[in-house]
Formats: C-alpha cells, structure tokens, sequence
C-alpha cells in the first residue's frame, strides 16, 4: 500500500461508521438501512483487518489530523494492540447489526437505533486507535452518548431506572476523567500518549504522575466495571434489546480493560508498584463478585451479565501481575472473552425467544435445539476454563504466570481465579440443569426462533471453538503484542519520530506575530 | 489567583456531590452539571491564571498557554450535550412515574421479570404505565 493510504488507514474505521451513521439519520425503507448498517459494521472489520495486517509486523501507523505532527496535532495510532481491539470489537459489530436486521423492531428502528448503533461502533474504534489522552475522554463520550441513548431508547420503565443509573456513573467518572487529564497536562505538559511516556520517563517516578495514573485508574475501573464501582453493570445490559445487549457485554467494558492497559503499559510505567497491587486486589475481588453474583440470579441475561464482571476480574488481575507471561495470557484472554460473552448472550437471545420468558425456567430445551445445547455446553465451558477450550488455554497462563510471580497477594489472587472458575461452572451448569436438561413439561409451547435469529449464535459458538483450535497463533500475536507493550520505545518512535522532541522556548511577548494580510497589529496594552 | 479558583472549584465539587446524593432527579442532574464546572474550571486553573495574558499571538504578551482552553470548550460542548440527555431521560421518567423521586425508577432486583415491565413508551405513545388496551385503542 503507498504511504498515503496507509497514513489514512487509521481513520478508515472510524469515519465509517460515522459517516454511514449519518447517511442512516436518513428517512429510508427498512432494507436499505439494513443495508447501510450491515455495510458499516463489515466495511469497519475489513479495515480492522487490513491494519491487523500491516501492523502484525511491528509497525506504528500514525494519521496527523490536518498535518500537524504530534505531539501539537491530533493523532490517530494504531499499533498491534490498537488493531487487535478494533477487529475484535468490528466482529462483534457484524453479529449485533444481522441480530437487529433478523428482529425487527419498528418503535427503536424508527428513532434511528441503527444510526446510534453506527455511531457507537465509531466511539468504540475512536477510542481503540486514538493516540491522545484527551481524545480518549472525546471517544468516551461519543461511544457512551450514543450507549447512553441506546439504553434508554424505547423508554420501558426498566430500561429508565437502568438507563438513568448507568448515565449518572458514567457522567461522574467522565468528570473523574477530564480531571486527570487537565492534571496530567499541567504535570507533563503533552496528552500525547508517546509524548507522554516520554516526558514521564523523562521525570523518573514522580508521585504527582502515580497520583495521575491511579485517577485514570479509578475513572477505567468505573467504566471497565470493577468491583465497587461496577454495580450498575448486571442491571443495565439485560435491559437493552437482546441485539445491542450483546456489543455492549462483549466490547463496552473492554474498552475500559483497554484503556487500562494503554496507560499503564505504554504510558505511565514507572512506578507500577501501587497501581499494579490496587489492580491485583481489585481483580481478585471482581472475580469473586461476578462468580458469586451469577449464582444469585435466575435470569438468563443477568447471569451471563455477571460473568462479563468476572472476566474484568481476570483481566485485572493479569494485567496487575506486571510480568510479561501475565501480559501475554491477559491478552489472549481478553480476546476469548470478546468471543465468548458475544456467543453467550446471542444464545440468550435464542433461548429467551424459545423459552418465552427471560428466567431461566422450563427444562428440555436439549430436544428442541440440540445444537443451541452443544453451543452453549462449549461457552459455559470456554467461561468456566476448562479443556479442551480456548478459555483454559487463557486461564492457564494467568494462574501460572500469578504462580511465577511469587508474591502473596498474586498467590490471594491465583486462589480467587481458581474458586471463582468453579463457582461460575457451577452457575452455568445450573442454566444448563435449568433450561436444557430434563424433561420438558407438555404445556409450555416453544416459541419459534427463525433460521437468521439462530445462525449467529452458531456462528459466535463456532467463533470460540475456531480460538481453542488455534490457540498457538494467538498467543503467539498475544506475546508479540505483550513484548511490545513492555518495551515501548517502539511506540514513542512511530508517533514522534528519531527526532527528539523540541518544544519552542516559552513566549516572552516580544514576538509579535504580523497577520499575512497586511494588517498593522492590535494595539498593545489591555483591551 | 490560583487559590481563589482552587477553592472555588471544590465549592462547586461539593455542592454538585451534594446534589447528586439526593433523592430528587433534577437536582441530581444539576449536580451533575455543578461538578462538570467545577472540572472545566480546574482545567483552566492548570493552565496558569494571569491578568492581562491572553492566548492570542496577535497580541503582546505575555502570553498563557491556549490548549487548555479549547479542551475546556470541548468539554462544555460534551457536558452540554449530555446533560441535555439526561433532562430528556428525567422528564420521560417524570411522565411514566408522575413524580420526580428517584422512587420513580424503582429497586430493580428482586422484581417479578413477567410483569408488565418490557411495554414500549414511545413518545407518541402513552406510558408503560397505561394498560396494554389504551396503546392499542391508540394506535
């Protein structure tokens, strides 16, 4: 590809849903907007795809926004983590708009939920491939207004008291976040990512920076749904229509997992003793909420709600151990985790249907939908990590790498993973007890699911056994990406360049500029 | 200088966190407008606050630094945009509950999942609270 494409490649998959989600704001016949909509999300995974390809070998891509340089412009970068999180997050894409092409619904559709779906897909890849800290509060925003819309559209009673609730966290730590950017401007002086890293690395360990990094922290642990500050999770997503329910499960809390990683490897990584040990003691506790919280529940949805809120768990504690394995297993586990929460809840919105009601309730599903059974039979055990799925590859790397690491707080947390993996076996089993086992009673009729409702559930299930298959090649990508976040030089070198960094001496105010135009300057003095 | 707004800017936090803990919705939403200030304030303050500096080289100076300046415009935008979400989710809540408690959303845990909770409220429509019959007869 010549250089100019590749310098636009960054862009391409947000201004794809964005400018489709406009064309979508448009009075059109259902098809075409099925269309446009399915147009969007597969267009964005094939760009997703082709940076996969071209930073799969280390490289930086880096788009200047009107051809300002960074640090002083904006800029768009994609590295190997940056892509990786793009196609993850434009493969659940495709799923969620052929789910809402499959079941229509005439009241959201009409107040543009296709639009809004284009647009959060937008805000999610804006904040996977931004190279700027304030940009990154910027895709917050755009992901979560249109997030924010999509919960409350078609206004029941519970999509309002969840919908306010999960407004009102998220408004108070997009406040947490402007915050620390100001912060991290007034201590460094950049919001450039490599800017950033660089200047912090300048700086050696500083407390001020620590404090900046643990404000990012709070503000991620909010968004990504870690314990304390992830209550509102479990009531807001089985609210939302089984379509879009399932992007937000899969990706929106990733973006927060992502958003943790990018700051605390790339950017602020010298001094990682206090936020590494808050993540670790965060994700053991996340891990035991979610697990326990998904035996509370009776609802198909709810359930697997919680078991999104465990696998933040896991993440966080990988992501706190702070070694490379750690790292690498993290990766590969959140990429499982995409997967899996995506076919878990298209397999909800299935049984839902069949079983007429969302409780997980009448048994004997398994004659029914005997493939539907098998699916979910792979996710409960993809989730719980155990052989021969992918998810016991990922989990395996985490407790051993906990192990290798050695201190007593990883050993806690080894032990929270460990019990966490069997109380959620247990809850899932106990949904397959409850919904596909046994015999099924004679006067429960079955609710018809056609053929379009039920492909992508197979499709999502064959997703995860295709990630237990091969397993090599992505933790092989996941330790090429680790290593690079590690060493991350490599990063700081694509956005600025070989050259050092010189910032213009401050202004003294005898420099006045002359307008091109011929113009004599303003007078001096106050106006 | 910096004090003054120092100390104004944690007048404005806690009275927004004050807000945010009460009961009624709309002030709930002020507060949360309250805090958003306080913030776009505190990132004007880390700019450094000067008389007579303005951000424009067309000018003498000296001169503060512009950029903290379009990224509190930037954020004004964003709070504006959102806050004016968050009414409009205010007021439909106000419309299906008939009060402004935060009662109006409701306990949502140990709630009976076949209630009539899923109804469709559309605007042109009436409440989830009306029986299944009047949206028909309206429809």
């Amino acid at each position: 590809m010549s250089g100019i494409m590749l310098s636009a490649l960054p862009l391409a998959p947000i201004l794809t849903p964005l400018g489709l989600g406009v064309l979508l704001l448009a009075p059109m016949r259902r098809g075409w907007q099925v269309a446009v909509a399915l147009a969007s999300a597969v267009l964005t995974l094939l760009f997703g795809l082709s940076l996969l390809g071209v930073t799969a070998g280390g490289a930086v891509l880096v788009s200047e926004l009107g051809g300002w340089p960074a640090p002083f412009g904006i800029v768009m970068t994609a590295d190997r983590l940056g892509s990786f999180m793009s196609v993850l997050a434009a493969g659940c894409g495709v799923f969620t708009v052929w789910l809402m092409a499959a079941r229509p619904d005439p009241v959201r559709e009409k107040h543009h939920s296709f639009a809004l779906t284009s647009f959060l897909f937008a805000g999610v890849q804006l904040s996977f491939l931004t190279g700027d800290l304030f940009n990154l509060f910027v895709a917050f925003e755009v992901m979560l207004v249109a997030s924010y819309a999509l919960a409350v559209l078609g206004s029941t009673r519970e999509q309002l008291r969840e919908g306010f609730r999960y407004i009102v966290m998220n408004l108070s730590a997009s406040a947490l976040l402007v915050v620390a950017c100001g912060l991290a401007y007034g201590t460094l002086g950049t919001l450039n990512f490599a800017h950033l890293a660089q200047r912090s690395a300048a700086l050696g360990p500083n407390a001020t920076v620590t404090a900046v990094g643990v404000l990012l922290l709070i503000v991620f642990a909010a968004k990504g749904a870690l314990f304390p500050l992830g209550f509102w999770l479990p009531g807001t997503y089985p609210a939302l229509p089984h379509a879009t329910g399932a992007f937000f499960a899969a990706v929106l809390t990733k973006v927060g997992l992502y958003a943790l990683i990018r700051v605390f490897t790339t950017v602020f990584n010298q001094d990682p003793d206090l936020p590494n040990t808050l993540l670790l003691i965060l994700g053991a506790v996340t891990m035991l909420y979610g697990a326990l919280g998904a035996l509370s529940q009776r609802e198909w949805r709810r359930i697997l709600s919680f078991t999104v809120v465990g696998s933040v768990g896991y993440l966080a504690f990988g992501l706190g151990l702070g070694t490379p394995g750690a790292l690498r297993a993290s990766l590969a586990y959140l990429a499982v985790s995409v997967a899996v929460t995506l076919a878990l809840f298209l397999i909800a919105a299935v049984a839902e249907q069949a079983g007429r009601s969302r409780l997980v309730r009448t048994r004997g599903f398994i004659d029914v939908l005997p493939l539907l059974a098998a699916c979910f039979l792979l996710c409960a055990l993809t989730v719980a990590g155990l052989p021969p799925t992918a998810g016991f590859v990922a989990k395996y790397g985490l407790v051993r790498a906990g192990l290798e690491q050695g201190s007593v707080l990883a050993g806690v947390a080894v032990g929270s993973a460990l019990l966490s993996s069997l109380i959620t076996l247990y809850a899932l089993l106990n949904v397959w007890r409850g919904f596909f086992w046994g015999r099924r009673p004679r006067e429960n009729p079955v609710g018809a699911v056609p053929w379009a409702e039920r492909l992508p559930a197979y499709l999502a299930s064959a997703l995860v056994a295709a990630l237990a298959v091969f397993a090599g090649p992505l933790l092989g990508y996941a330790g090429a990406t680790a290593d690079e976040l590690k060493n991350n030089t490599r990063y700081i070198l694509g956005v600025l360049g070989s050259r050092p960094v010189d910032l213009p001496a401050r202004p003294k105010g005898d420099e006045v500029q002359q307008p091109k135009d011929g113009h004599t300057p303003l007078p001096e003095g106050p106006p | 200088m910096e004090s003054l707004f120092a100390v104004l800017v944690g007048v404005l936090v806690a009275a927004g966190v004050f807000l945010l803990l009460s009961r009624t919705i709309i002030r709930v939403v002020l507060g949360l407008a309250f805090i958003a200030y306080g913030v776009n304030l505190a990132i004007l303050t880390v700019a450094g606050l000067r008389d007579e500096a303005p951000p424009l080289l067309t000018l003498a100076g000296p001169y503060v630094d512009p950029l903290p300046q379009a990224l509190v415009l930037t954020a004004i935008v964003i709070g504006f945009g959102t806050t004016a979400l968050l009414l409009t989710v205010a007021l439909r809540a106000y419309q299906v509950a008939g009060h402004d408690d935060v009662e109006a959303f409701g306990d949502g845990l140990a709630r009976n999942p076949d209630a009539p909770d899923g109804q469709y409220a559309d605007p042109e429509h009436l409440s989830p609270d009306q029986p299944e019959a009047d949206h028909e007869a309206r429809s």
